[in-house]
C-alpha cells in the first residue's frame, strides 16, 4: 500500500477510534454523575411568606397564641377575636412588653383613631385602613388591636373596644372582597385594662395626624398592621 | 490559483478539518455534559481551545433549540447534530493527510471526491446558519467556528480540484479506480455515523428522574384566578410560572412555539415577576419593571397571550425601560395597549391580583426561579424544560407531541 494511503488510513482509524472513545467517555461520565452525583444540586430559594427582622421568637410566640387562642388558626367563626382577659392569660407578658413587641411595626402599620365613646370609622380612618390592607405584600396575617381610653368603666370600655375592632373588620369585609378574610384578620380588643398606649405612640402614623394627641386620644384607637412573619 | 505542485489546498484542508473537529468536539462535549441533568458552562468562542464559560447565552440558546439534535422524543436531549460533524471532520482530516502525503501526485479523482463531498459541510452550515439567524435570532460562536471550518474546507476542495487539472511535468498524477470513490463515500458515511451510534447506545436512561421534582400542594388558587393563555387545541392541563421580563421564560416560550407544543397545552399562567417592587421573596430586583409588565398581562384578560408575547418580543426594550423607572414602562404600555390598559395596570385591584399570584407561589413553596412548568400537578424539572423538553413531554404527556 502506498505511503499516502497508509497515512490516510492510519489517521482515519486513529481519529475514528479517538472520536468514538471520547464520545463514549463523555456520555458515560455524565451517566456516572447522574447515578452517583458528586455534589448536591445547588439549593434554590423556595417561595414563602415574608419573614422580616422583627419576627423574634417572643413576638411569634405571642402572635401564635393570638392565632390559636382566639380562634383564627382554626377558622372557627363562632369564636373570633380575643378580649382583654384572654390576652392577659395567653400573652403572659407585661403591658409594656406587649406594646414593645409591636414597636417594629411602626412603619408597616397605623393607628386608626375614633371619637370619644364612638366606634364609627371616619373617612380618613377608612382610607388609612384600606391603604394598609392593600399593602399586603408577603404577609399572611393582619392584626387589629383595638383599645379604649381610661374614661368610663372597664366593662363599657371593653365593649367599646370590641365594637371598634368589629368596625374595622366590617369595613375590611366591605372593601376586601376576600372570602378568606376571616382566616387573615386577627382581632384583639383590650378595653382600657391591658397594654394601654403611652403618648409616645402619638408619633406613629395615624388617621388624624393634624389633631392634638394625648394619652387618652391615642387609646381611642385600633392599631392595624400586616405582620410579615411566618407563623 | 495554486500550481500543480502547491501543497496549499491540502494544508488548508487539513487545517479546516482539524478546526472543524475541534469545534464539533467542543459542541458535543457541552451537550454530553448536560446528560447528568446539571447546568454546566459551555464553550462559546471563536478561539480554538478557549475554555467553557457561564457567559454563553447564544450557544445555550442554540443548544436548547429544536434544531440542535435529532430524535429528541426518543432520547433525552436527542442526538446532537455535532456528532455527525465530529465524524465527518475526522474523515476529512484523514483524507487531508492522505492528500498532503501524496503531494503533487495525488490522484485527480481523490481531489474531485474531496472537492465534492467537501461541499456537504458547507451546505449543512448554510442551512444551520439560516436557521440560527431566522429562527433563533442569534449565532453561537462555536457553531460559527464550524461554519468557518466548512467554508475553508470547501475552498480547499475547490482549490485542490482546480490544481488537479494540471500536472507537474516530472510528476504525473497517480490514477485510482472509480470504485475507490465508493469506498471513500462509505467510509465517510460510516465514520460520520459512528459517534452518533455510540452516543445513542451509551446515553443514560433519564426516565426515572422525570417525575422527581415535586408537586403542587394547592393546585387551585384560593381567592383569585390564574391567567388563561389561549391556545388552539388545549389538551394537557399545564400551569406555568413566568416573569414577562425573564429571558429564560422568553426562550422557553419560543421553544414551546417552535416545537409546535404550545397549541396543545391547556395553559394557566401564574405571574411570578422577579422584581422586589412587588415580590417580597427577593432582596433586589432581577428584572426591574417586571411587576408592572406582569400587571399588564393580568389586565390583558382574554388577550393575555398577546400581551405576554408582546412583552417577550419587546423584552430588551422593556427591560431597559424598567431600569429607568416605572413611568417609562407605563408609557410603553399605554402606547401599545392604550389608556384603558394603563388604568387597569394602575388599579389597586390589579395590585391585589398580582399579590394573589405571588401568594399562590408562596402557598405552593415553588422554587424562586422562572420559568416553571407543571403538567397537571407534577412539576417538570428545570432541565426537562430545556434540553429534555420533547423527551419529557413524550413520556409524561405524549398526546402533546402528536
Amino acid at each position: 500500500m502506498k505511503p499516502a494511503a497508509l497515512a490516510g488510513l492510519g489517521t482515519g482509524v486513529v481519529l475514528a477510534l479517538g472520536v468514538t472513545l471520547a464520545v463514549r467517555l463523555w456520555v458515560s461520565g455524565a451517566a456516572e454523575r447522574l447515578t452517583t452525583p458528586e455534589a448536591e444540586k445547588p439549593k434554590v430559594a423556595v417561595a414563602d411568606q415574608a419573614e422580616v427582622g422583627y419576627c423574634t421568637p417572643q413576638f411569634k410566640q405571642v402572635l401564635e397564641r393570638v392565632l390559636h387562642s382566639c380562634g383564627l388558626a382554626e377558622g372557627d367563626s363562632s369564636r373570633r377575636g380575643c378580649q382583654p382577659a384572654d390576652v392577659k392569660t395567653f400573652a403572659s407578658i407585661s403591658d409594656a412588653d406587649f406594646n414593645a413587641l409591636f414597636t417594629p411595626l411602626k412603619e408597616r402599620g397605623a393607628v386608626v383613631l375614633f371619637d370619644q365613646g364612638e366606634d364609627k370609622l371616619d373617612d380618613k380612618a377608612k382610607k388609612l385602613l384600606e391603604d394598609k390592607w392593600f399593602a399586603r405584600k408577603g404577609a399572611r396575617y393582619f392584626f387589629v388591636v383595638a383599645r379604649a381610653s381610661k374614661s368610663g368603666t372597664q366593662d363599657k370600655n371593653r365593649a367599646l373596644s370590641h365594637r371598634r375592632a368589629n368596625s374595622v373588620m366590617y369595613h375590611l369585609n366591605e372593601v376586601a372582597n376576600d372570602p378568606e378574610l376571616e382566616q387573615k384578620v386577627g382581632l384583639l380588643w383590650l378595653g382600657n385594662e391591658f397594654a394601654q398606649l403611652s403618648k409616645d405612640y402619638c408619633s406613629w402614623p395615624s388617621s388624624r395626624p393634624e389633631e392634638k394627641c394625648e394619652d387618652e386620644t391615642i387609646n381611642r384607637s385600633a392599631f392595624v398592621s400586616w405582620v410579615d412573619c411566618r407563623l | 490559483m495554486p500550481g500543480p505542485k502547491s501543497k496549499l489546498p491540502a494544508v488548508l484542508a487539513l487545517i479546516a478539518s482539524l478546526l472543524g473537529l475541534l469545534f464539533a468536539s467542543n459542541s458535543t462535549l457541552d451537550y454530553a455534559k448536560h446528560l447528568d441533568r446539571r447546568l454546566h458552562d459551555v464553550h462559546c468562542s471563536f478561539i480554538p481551545g478557549a475554555p467553557a464559560t457561564a457567559e454563553a447565552e447564544a450557544c445555550r440558546v442554540a443548544m436548547y433549540s429544536p434544531y440542535s439534535a435529532l430524535l429528541k422524543e426518543h432520547y433525552w436531549g436527542g442526538i446532537p447534530i455535532s456528532l455527525f460533524a465530529l465524524g465527518a471532520f475526522a474523515f476529512f482530516t484523514a483524507f487531508a493527510v492522505y492528500l498532503l502525503v501524496y503531494g503533487p501526485r495525488a490522484p485527480k479523482l481523490a481531489w474531485q471526491f474531496f472537492g465534492t463531498v467537501g461541499l456537504v459541510p458547507l451546505f449543512v452550515s448554510l442551512i444551520m446558519f439560516t436557521i440560527s439567524v431566522t429562527k433563533l435570532g442569534t449565532v453561537c460562536k462555536t457553531c460559527a467556528g464550524i461554519y468557518i471550518s466548512s467554508i475553508l474546507l470547501a475552498i480547499a476542495g475547490i482549490l485542490g480540484v482546480l490544481a488537479s487539472t494540471r500536472e507537474a511535468p516530472a510528476e504525473p498524477r497517480a490514477t485510482v479506480g472509480p470504485a475507490l470513490s465508493l469506498i471513500w463515500l462509505i467510509s465517510l458515511a460510516t465514520i460520520s455515523l459512528i459517534p452518533a451510534l455510540v452516543y445513542a447506545a451509551s446515553a443514560p436512561d433519564e426516565r426515572p428522574y422525570l417525575s422527581k421534582c415535586g408537586e403542587l400542594k394547592q393546585p387551585k388558587m384560593k381567592n383569585d384566578e390564574l391567567v388563561k393563555i389561549a391556545t388552539s387545541h388545549p389538551l394537557q392541563p399545564t400551569l406555568l410560572f413566568e416573569d414577562p421580563l425573564c429571558p429564560t421564560c422568553k426562550a422557553f416560550h419560543e421553544r414551546l412555539v417552535a416545537e409546535n407544543i404550545i397549541e396543545k397545552l391547556d395553559i394557566n399562567l401564574a405571574l411570578f415577576p422577579l422584581d422586589n417592587e412587588c415580590n417580597w421573596m427577593l432582596d433586589t430586583a432581577l428584572h426591574p419593571g417586571a411587576c408592572i409588565v406582569s400587571k399588564a398581562v393580568l389586565c390583558g384578560g382574554s388577550n393575555a397571550r398577546a400581551v405576554l408575547e408582546w412583552a417577550y418580543e419587546e423584552q430588551e426594550y422593556l427591560s431597559r425601560a424598567g431600569k429607568n423607572g416605572p413611568d417609562v414602562l407605563r408609557a410603553a404600555i399605554k402606547q401599545k395597549w392604550g389608556e384603558t390598559m394603563l388604568k387597569c395596570v394602575d388599579d389597586r385591584k390589579t395590585d391585589v391580583r398580582l399579590n394573589n399570584h405571588l401568594h399562590f407561589a408562596s402557598d405552593n413553596n415553588i422554587p424562586v426561579s422562572t420559568p416553571q412548568m407543571y403538567l397537571g400537578s407534577h412539576r417538570v424539572c428545570d432541565e426537562d424544560t430545556d434540553l429534555g423538553l420533547r423527551f419529557t413531554l413524550g413520556q409524561l404527556a405524549p398526546e402533546v407531541l402528536k
